[in-house]
């Protein structure tokens, strides 16, 4: 018991228990409510539902109406509780960083790279999420969604994603490392 | 009530799971890009292999019923993942 204790302060596991806790709810997931766990989905079901009520005649189209229906979805729970199992692990671990000096820029490695600016910091994450996003829309799911859960469906569309994932993320960092890579 | 409660809880030990494995740090997504630290690719790869024993042990047990597989359009896929590597990369998500 004091052992298990203990791991669960431990601020970094070994993936591979990472990686179990994470199989076991994928199938607890598609064994207690038929659902993959998808989280780009449920930003495009939160920006459809705000759409609708913005700009009803834009949103008013096939992917909306019927690929991506706009509400709170399953999903949407979904992400809210990963937002606060995030906060829990890092709370666990004593590093949670929520209002300290410092937390909105605190990856020591980013800072090497592009600088200690925080506004750098959220402006590119703005950006890569936007490009993140769509390509999501795109493929079909994202890392979790598609890859993940959709690989252990055995989907061949998981397995063209991870392909691509990491070819162009292997060039993008050797673009933004250059000579550091 | 069970379409609430249900994916609270899924999603919490999913985030617990990420962050404990230290992926919700920069660092660690893109260092997986440039192979000095394979973590992302451990905890992928092992989520997998879990996940699909247990799923298709349970199919064939007859509990469970595959919800709608993720479907297969190989240029979709294909440039999907091409894009969101760049975002994963700068971001790290």
């Amino acid at each position: 018991m004091k052992f298990i204790l203990n791991y669960i302060r431990k601020e970094e596991w070994s993936p591979y228990v990472g990686g179990v806790l994470l199989g076991l709810v994928g199938i607890g997931a598609v064994w207690a409510s038929d659902s993959l766990l998808g989280a780009s989905g449920a930003f495009e079901n939160l920006a459809g539902m705000i759409g609708k009520w913005v700009a009803p005649a834009a949103f008013d189209n096939m992917y909306f109406n019927f690929i991506m229906p706009p509400g709170i979805t399953w999903g949407v729970w979904l992400l809210v509780g990963v937002f606060f199992g995030g906060m829990i692990g890092a709370a666990t671990s004593g590093t949670l960083l929520w209002g300290k000096k410092g937390a909105a820029n605190s990856d020591a490695q980013w800072k090497r790279i592009f600088g200690p600016q925080a506004w750098k910091r959220w402006a590119l994450a703005f950006v890569g999420a936007i490009i993140l996003e769509y390509a999501a829309g795109i493929a079909g799911g994202c890392t979790s969604g598609l890859a993940i859960s959709g690989g252990m469906l055995l989907a061949p569309a998981a397995f063209l994603f991870i392909m691509g994932m990491f070819a162009s993320g292997i060039v993008t960092a050797l673009i933004v490392y250059r000579k550091n890579y | 009530m069970s379409s609430v409660v249900l994916p609270l809880v899924f999603g919490v030990f999913f985030g617990f799971a990420l962050n404990k494995a230290g992926l919700t740090k920069y660092h660690k997504i893109v260092n997986v890009f440039r192979f000095t630290d394979l973590a992302v690719l451990k905890f992928m790869m092992t989520a997998l292999v879990v996940a699909m024993i247990g799923l298709y042990g349970l199919r064939g047990l007859g509990l469970i019923e595959f919800p709608n597989v993720p479907s297969t359009y190989i240029v979709g896929n294909l440039i999907g993942g091409l894009i969101f590597g760049v975002g994963m990369a700068l971001t790290g998500y």
